[in-house]
């Protein structure tokens, strides 16, 4: 039977090729935009690079405290995160490291703008960075305050050209000489928690990271669990010790700050009213619905004026007993066989888009590509394309009065 | 004539109504694409204000240990006085973190007469700033040193703040904010600190006082045409040297105002491709419509060349149908978008929005008058026997 409606269908695409056109055109493109949104949306969310124990750590980005007529918000003190997030009993480690922030390097006549950050050794055990070559800085030469320096892959090509080793060699940054000890793949600059060019030990830092006792500093940390099972324990224990914690200030009345899985605390947006993940959960529904919506009507008016073209063949159906439910399946089997057609064409417009933006570096580092569940996300929204547009045209197909149907032709 | 047509819609109401539905939402997904290119076109326009090319900016935490405000003003002199001492620096100016073309901002709000005004960007500056930046000043002064003491604590303000708070009134000796009163010096033209497309918004300049030397952060240098990179160097050498605990960058004032343009452009660019892609869409999908509506209208279109109607008659009946189409479907729109302006949302001018509006009503007219030109054509030039014939 469906390879009947298979066989009806394609001989119904082939008789009005230009209306077959415009609803392939209508679906490969619609499906396109989502693809590569999926995409982006996927690279930045899904992408476990350097992070690769996400579903054991918690990211902890900022503090805000608030009062009457004040407020005051930003990221946390290298005190703050040692002596109180380090307390907790159920985090293994603390990976604790500053917000990237930039300098320069002249090296040949050339500048080069560098953006650094200083961690702590913990930082290297939590985050599974892909060493190139070489290791990261251990303990042992944090505690001595040795210059040594961590470089992505992208600075060792500007600064050094293309040498094969530079472990050992040194590398000028704000006015400062570092032994490079490793080089790691580079991090996309949306992954802004991990994103560098350099990373230093936090005792190299000029700013005096052990005298600062406020609560605010230049730093973020990240908890990291013994199991997944421990990770809500672990959340539960820090909003505990965060509602323990004395006002650093008379004029404040509530502290708030947030151990949080990737997602949450990636869109944190410092409004402690609304969460992050609901705005932009809204932004993109607003976004998707927008795109979907005239596409979707579009192909109603289409499919709405086509099987009007077929009123006799539906009447005869219908006059030798085709119940109305054997209908309106067939007609969204066509549909949804379209659909998917244009969900082909679609993956490789796609392909062709994510290339282009590949190639053309939009974002430093950052590669897109279509993946599993870009794939199966896309396979989805095809069949919910396939049947919005399908089902009420189907619908008032099947209502058709016999007698008029076939008295139309 | 115009009644007959519209019995004629009636009578495929169901088929007209999805038709409708879909120019409504081209005409809303439409106003808000030309209500973001007006906006952002207006904001171009205007100048600048201020003078990008050949200013640096230098990026300092500087972590002094001194608590001393003397020993810190004569630290910051210092400085001052080596880097001015440079052959290819014109001059410079230290300022708060708010630099053109930076994402950092500092707001706040003031009142006069009762009239409250808040999201006004407060830059900190020096003397020397306006030279630095080549301001252009509309009325009264820039700071001096005449400002060091004063009863009332200067300001100057831009022209939009002034237009906001006095209207056409002369701002200078005027006394605004709350409790302690500030006087407003002078008012310069409106600075565009966030980048070509970005409007200007309400700023007022405050005088840094020497109290707070400690808390800035970004230093602005004019240098010459002629400062290259071994220059660039060479005063960053010079820097670090002094501010031996900091951490320094220098960005060029020209390449931020390229990166803030792009992250304007950017969105911009994706959302009108998004647009123009489902416009052709729209575009496509009423052809195909209304070309195959002529096809099933053979037999009615034959008979009325039969007795006489002319081509062009014909034809301006079907574009006449899909126009009275397009008019419910802005009616219905217009309804929609007039809210913006009169309940203010988003805080753009008002005549944004009449002209995004205006734009999208021609452009949807343009649209279905271009897509049932061709479909018209085609049914005027139906022969009376040929279409009679198949009946």
């Amino acid at each position: 039977m469906l390879k009947n409606y298979f066989n009806i269908a394609i001989a119904v695409l082939k008789r009005r090729k230009f209306f077959t056109f415009i609803s392939l055109f209508v679906i490969s493109f619609t499906l396109t935009i989502l693809m590569v949104l999926t995409a982006f949306i996927d690279k930045v969310v899904n992408d476990n690079y350097p992070d690769k124990k996400r579903d054991r750590l918690l990211y902890i980005n900022s503090m805000e405290e608030r009062g009457e007529n004040a407020m005051n918000g930003g990221s946390l003190s290298f005190y703050f995160l040692t002596h109180y997030a380090g307390s907790l009993k159920t985090p293994v480690k603390v990976a604790i490291s500053s917000a990237y922030s930039g300098t320069n390097t002249y090296i040949n006549n050339k500048k080069i703008a560098v953006n650094y950050k200083y961690t702590n050794d913990a930082y290297w055990e939590v985050l599974d960075y892909d060493f190139l070559e070489g290791k990261a800085f251990n303990r042992q030469q944090i505690a001595n305050g040795e210059h040594v320096a961590v470089i992505s892959e992208d600075l060792k090509k500007e600064y050094f050209g293309n040498v094969s080793s530079v472990v050992g060699q040194y590398i000028e940054a704000d006015n400062v000489k570092y032994r490079v000890s490793g080089v790691v793949k580079n991090v996309p600059i949306t992954n802004y928690m991990m994103y560098s060019d350099i990373y230093l030990p936090y005792t190299v830092s000029k700013s005096d990271y052990n005298e600062n006792k406020t609560y605010r500093g230049g730093y973020i940390g990240i908890l990291m669990a013994a199991s997944k099972e421990d990770v809500p324990k672990m959340h539960e224990e820090y909003e505990q010790m965060i509602s323990r914690l004395p006002m650093s200030s008379k004029e404040f009345n509530r502290i708030y700050s947030h151990a949080d899985t990737f997602i949450s605390g990636y869109v944190r947006t410092g409004n402690e009213e609304k969460s992050g993940v609901t705005i932009a959960l809204t932004a993109i529904g607003i976004f998707v619905l927008l795109v979907m919506l005239l596409p979707t009507l579009n192909l109603v008016n289409i499919n709405v004026t086509r099987i009007m073209e077929r009123s006799s063949e539906i009447g005869v159906r219908k006059a030798f007993g085709a119940s109305s439910q054997t209908l309106v399946y067939q007609f969204i089997v066509e549909n949804l066989l379209l659909t998917l057609m244009g969900g082909l064409i679609s993956i490789i417009l796609s392909l062709t888009i994510l290339y282009f933006i590949n190639s053309a570096g939009f974002i430093a580092n950052l590669t897109l590509s279509l993946n599993f569940t870009v794939l199966s996300i896309s396979l989805l929204t095809c069949l919910v394309f396939g049947l919005l547009s399908g089902v009420y045209p189907a619908w008032r197909m099947s209502r058709l009065n016999v007698v008029t149907a076939l008295k139309a032709s | 004539m115009f009644n007959h047509l519209l019995r004629l819609m009636w009578n495929k109401k169901k088929q007209n109504f999805l038709l409708m539905t879909e120019m409504f939402i081209s005409f809303l997904v439409l106003f808000a694409v030309f209500t973001l290119m007006v906006y952002n076109y207006n904001n171009y326009k205007k100048s600048m204000g201020f003078e990008y090319e050949n200013v640096w900016v230098v990026n300092y935490n500087n972590n002094m240990n001194s608590n001393n405000t003397d020993s810190v003003l004569l630290f910051y002199e210092t400085l001052r006085q080596t880097v001015k001492s440079l052959p290819k620096v014109k001059d410079i100016s230290f300022t708060s973190e708010n630099v053109p073309f930076s994402s950092n901002s500092i707001q706040v709000g003031t009142e006069y007469n009762k009239k409250q005004l808040s999201h006004i960007n407060l830059l900190r500056v020096e003397d020397s700033y306006k030279n630095v930046l080549q301001l252009k000043i509309l009325e009264g002064r820039w700071f001096n040193r005449q400002d060091i003491a004063p009863k009332h604590k200067p300001f100057v303000i831009n022209q939009t703040l002034k237009e906001e708070l006095f209207g056409n009134e002369n701002a200078i000796g005027k006394l605004i904010g709350g409790d302690s009163k500030s006087e407003v010096i002078g008012v310069v033209e409106d600075m565009k600190i966030k980048g070509d497309y970005i409007s200007a918004g309400r700023a007022m300049y405050e005088r840094i006082d020497t109290g707070s030397y400690r808390w800035l952060g970004r230093m602005l240098v004019s240098v010459t045409p002629d400062a290259d990179i071994a220059f660039e160097g060479k005063l960053y050498k010079t820097i670090t040297n002094i501010m031996k605990n900091g951490n320094i960058e220098i960005e060029h004032l020209a390449n931020k105002r390229k990166e803030s343009n792009y992250f304007a452009l950017v969105p911009m660019i994706v959302l009108l491709i998004v647009a123009g892609f489902l416009i052709i869409n729209v575009a496509l999908g009423l052809f195909g419509v209304l070309w195959y509506n002529i096809n099933r209208r053979r037999g009615e279109i034959g008979l009325r060349r039969a007795i006489g109607a002319t081509g062009n008659s014909v034809s301006g009946q079907l574009v006449a149908e899909a126009l009275i189409l397009a008019s419910f479907a802005i009616i219905a729109g217009t309804f929609f978008a007039v809210q913006f302006p009169l309940l203010n949302v988003f805080d753009l001018p008002r005549g944004v929005y009449l002209t995004a509006i205006i734009l999208a009503v021609f452009f949807i007219y343009l649209l279905v008058l271009i897509c049932s030109l061709y479909p018209g054509k085609q049914a005027a030039a139906i022969y009376p026997a040929i279409a009679l014939h198949e009946e």
